[in-house]
């Protein structure tokens, strides 16, 4: 190992230092509309810190590899015989294990927090129904049905149950990190709980966008989400069902 | 020269016309109306395949003596041999690497429509059908370069060579595997003009029951291109197993021999469940079956579990032939043994292995029993811990190595850098609350292009470069070579690291369409994917000019241990002179005096024209 080998070791940590800088100041996701939204927001947070310094350890070690140990054309010299290093090895593996089950862990109690708050009562069943090319959304207990956007209360516990009437469709809503397929013959559900209004004009990313190929109309098989206060959803839907 | 082409074609439409004439008559007599035009396809579509293959040569070169008739000798010479059943490996190899490099450059060049029609917003020059048709279209394009373009291809030229073999174990059944090729690549172009399919590769169903006509031609293609590759990966595991030179025990295997001996057994036991996938999405469609139709009672669902259960090991297939390239490569031209070489055939095993296991990831948001979230996420992850072991395979072969910074050494460096970013990134989506997001996104398009494109595409190209010399006996231009691969490196990163931007914004994939928010990101994932497209034009100046023009290169120029370096370039018929011996491991790097092996240099070139250690200092 010798001297040359602490150097691409204290290149990774500069690398390390930095990405890690970088990554914490990086926010490139679509403003957050559910408190569901918070665990994939920190999960991948999480992550890209840990992947962070894989990143810079193998590319340091690339990178100096590879400008240290060039040797010109023509010159034929064979480098040491060196077949492996046990110790090397069990160590890599070791490290590599032990990331991976940080990793798992992650996820495990990610996913549990989600699950968590699906499984709890709902404050609010919406009923939704793909199909090529629209969303039908209905209000079971209001008996207010519509397909040109979907309304929902602010801080309320919402499970969206979610279906379809012809091919397989995908239930999403970017602002709220939630996704769930609409599937033709089963019900699925997802469950979030929006925590603050506004709507798909000032802000793109609150609208239900069909995330799974379907055919000629798929690119365009969006409606809007709009997030109001319990009153306005009150009112709205009485304005609803008086029009049905 | 093309006459054989002509009588398969031939013998073709009379298999067609027979199966489909067959199928008609039986409708008639059974009282229903003999027009209907799935059914005629589907019914004269396997006779028309076997006349096809008896034309081209499968008649003539095999099985005029299943009928007790003498066998025609096959002409052993001349360009004429590329364009008919030819059962020399070397020819087979090539065939594939020109086939497939043509399909890749078809389907790079349907990319850059798609990055046309989305250079904006709005619906544009492709249109909603017209672009799913394209992005279709260049999916199974690329899948079927991904399957066939290193396994095919560099598999197929130099397994029977670095085992020490005249030829592979089933030479006609492998002749047969390539010219199963030709009906899909026909097909393929008959599903455009039959109205294109818009399901994507993945032909989910109930979808691809309601598409247009071109889905069925789409789904016999893939079922016939399946049928090839497990025909292949029986043929190198016999191969492997089999013909190995007298020494040349398992532990001496090159690790590329080791890689394509862990992808065929993928490609041998996986393939048959997509088989059974396409066999009974082609009856729900055509003979209105309901093995998806919820309404008969299917399950949409079933189709995805049996699809991805094929289809996630089936990017093994693509990725670990290509560590084997990266991994031959970094040794020969590093000068140095590979570094924990028992670790790696250890890390590719597992890798098999586990590739059963992970296929659910591909389904984490589609509804699927949550009990499978948890289990399907550990598995996944757990492949990053042999994977990682090839990192480590390459970074201590690396180390105190004597690095030749020539082109193909640059593209398995390439390799590397690429494939840790499609690797981490895999990470995000093997983690369900982060997957639950970038299902369906950019980010997962920008993902497996980083694996597929940056990772096994990047190997490819350093095997071309590799082992140019031996498959053409001419060198290619550095030059051309370096510049193409810093060229082809930005012009990857850019379009490809812009992608995760679009998907973490939430840019959906397989859409003509979006939000004009995200109009900026994709003009200039746009732009540089049209410069990307540029270095593949290098590319093509290269190997066409060195294979005409190129200086004659020597039997072994980089010094290399391995067997296919131990006879001339391009090797002879039968590859060695005499059965050749193998005596020592082969990266015997660094040992004066230690030999892989010894073979008769066939092709009157002598043992001193090699590189020989005496010129050590």
């Amino acid at each position: 190992m010798g001297r040359s080998f602490w150097l691409p070791v204290l290149g990774a940590l500069g690398l390390t230092a930095v990405g890690e800088a970088v990554a914490l100041g990086f926010d490139p996701f679509p403003p957050v509309a559910a408190e569901e939204a918070r665990v994939a927001d920190g999960a991948f947070r999480i992550l890209t810190a840990l992947a962070v310094p894989v990143f810079a350890f193998v590319l340091s070690f690339l990178v100096y590899s590879a400008l240290r140990f060039r040797r010109r054309p023509g010159e034929q010299v064979d480098g040491p015989p060196v077949h492996g290093s046990r110790p090397v090895a069990v160590t890599w593996l070791g490290v590599t294990t032990t990331l991976t089950l940080v990793l798992i862990a992650v996820g495990t109690l990610g996913l549990e927090e989600i699950r968590h708050t699906a499984h709890l009562p709902p404050d609010l069943v919406v009923r939704v129904e793909g199909m090529r090319w629209g969303w039908q959304v209905s209000y079971p207990e209001a008996g207010v049905s519509t397909n040109r956007e979907l309304v929902l209360p602010v801080g309320r516990r919402v499970r969206v149950e979610v279906t379809s009437r012809d091919v397989v469709h995908s239930f999403w809503i970017p602002a709220f990190r939630a996704k769930i397929d609409a599937v033709p013959g089963m019900v699925t559900s997802v469950a979030f709980t929006p925590n603050r209004t506004g709507g798909y004009r000032e802000d793109p990313d609150l609208r239900v966008q069909c995330a799974e190929l379907c055919g000629t109309g798929h690119a365009l098989m969006v409606i809007p989400v709009r997030i109001v206060t319990e009153e306005e959803f009150r009112q709205w839907l009485a304005n609803q069902s008086r029009q049905m | 020269m093309l006459l054989p082409i002509g009588k398969g074609l031939l013998f073709g439409a009379l298999g067609f016309l027979v199966g489909a004439g067959l199928a008609g008559a039986v409708r008639l007599l059974t009282g229903r109306a003999p027009w209907a035009p799935e059914v005629l396809l589907v019914a004269g579509y396997p006779p028309g395949l076997v006349g096809w293959l008896l034309g081209v040569g499968m008649w003539d070169y095999w099985v005029r003596e299943w009928f007790g008739l003498p066998r025609r000798e096959e002409p052993a010479d001349g360009p004429g041999r590329f364009f008919r059943f030819c059962t020399d490996h070397k020819v087979i190899g090539v065939q594939y690497l020109v086939t497939f490099t043509a399909v890749m450059l078809a389907g790079g060049l349907l990319a850059m429509l798609m990055r046309l029609e989305l250079m904006q917003p709005g619906v544009g020059v492709l249109g909603l059908a017209g672009y799913n048709a394209v992005m279709s279209l260049h999916g199974i394009f690329m899948i079927a370069v991904a399957v066939a373009i290193i396994l095919g291809g560099f598999a197929n030229f130099l397994v029977p060579l670095m085992v020490g073999a005249e030829d592979v174990a089933f030479p006609r059944l492998n002749a047969l595997s390539y010219w199963l090729i030709p009906p899909v690549a026909l097909l393929l172009v008959g599903s455009l003009l039959a109205g294109g399919f818009e399901t994507g590769w993945t032909a989910y169903p109930p979808l691809a029951a309601l598409n247009p006509r071109g889905e069925l031609f789409f789904l016999l293609a893939f079922l016939t291109f399946g049928f090839s590759s497990i025909l292949g990966g029986l043929n190198f595991l016999a191969t492997i197993i089999g013909l190995r030179a007298p020494g040349l025990t398992w532990s001496r295997l090159p690790i590329f021999i080791w890689s394509v001996f862990a992808a065929s057994l993928i490609s041998l036991t996986a393939t048959q469940f997509v088989a059974f996938a396409l066999l009974t999405d082609i009856l729900d469609r055509v003979a209105g079956t309901a093995f998806y139709n919820p309404a008969g009672g299917g399950k949409p669902l079933l189709y995805q579990h049996l699809f991805w259960f094929y289809s996630h090991p089936a990017v093994y297939i693509m990725i670990v032939p290509a560590f084997g390239i990266v991994l031959e490569v970094i040794a020969h031209l590093s000068r140095k043994p590979l570094f924990a070489y028992r670790w790696v055939v250890g890390a590719f095993l597992t890798i098999v292995f586990l590739s059963f296991i992970v296929w659910a990831h591909h389904q984490f948001t589609s509804g699927m029993d949550e009990r499978l979230h948890v289990p399907f996420m550990v598995t996944t992850e757990l492949i990053s811990i042999p994977t990682g072991m090839v990192f480590l395979a390459a970074l201590g072969t690396l180390w105190e190595g004597r690095i030749l910074l020539n082109t193909p050494m640059l593209f398995a460096l390439g390799f590397l850098f690429n494939f840790l970013i499609g690797g981490i990134t895999g990470i995000f989506l093997a983690d369900v609350p982060t997957d639950i997001q970038f299902q369906d996104t950019y980010f997962v398009v920008a993902h497996f292009h980083y694996t597929i494109m940056g990772g096994e595409i990047f190997a490819f190209l350093a095997a071309v470069y590799y082992w140019f010399p031996k498959i053409t006996g001419r060198m290619f231009n550095e030059r051309l070579g370096k510049l193409q691969f810093w060229w082809a490196l930005i012009g990857f990163n850019l379009t490809f690291l812009l992608m995760f931007w679009a998907g973490m914004r939430g840019m959906t994939r397989r859409v003509a369409d979006y939000h004009p928010a995200l109009a900026d990101v994709n003009l200039l994932i746009s732009l540089a994917a049209f410069f990307l497209a540029g270095s593949f034009v290098v590319f093509v100046i290269n190997v066409v000019h060195s294979w005409a023009r190129g200086p004659v290169a020597a039997a072994n120029p980089w010094g290399a241990t391995t067997l296919e370096w131990q006879t001339s370039s391009p090797p002879p018929h039968g590859n060695f002179a005499c059965r050749p011996k193998v005596l020592d491991s082969p990266y015997s790097y660094g040992v004066p005096g230690a030999v892989h092996a010894v073979a008769g240099l066939a092709g009157g070139s002598d043992r001193e024209d090699q590189f020989s250690r005496e010129e050590e200092p």
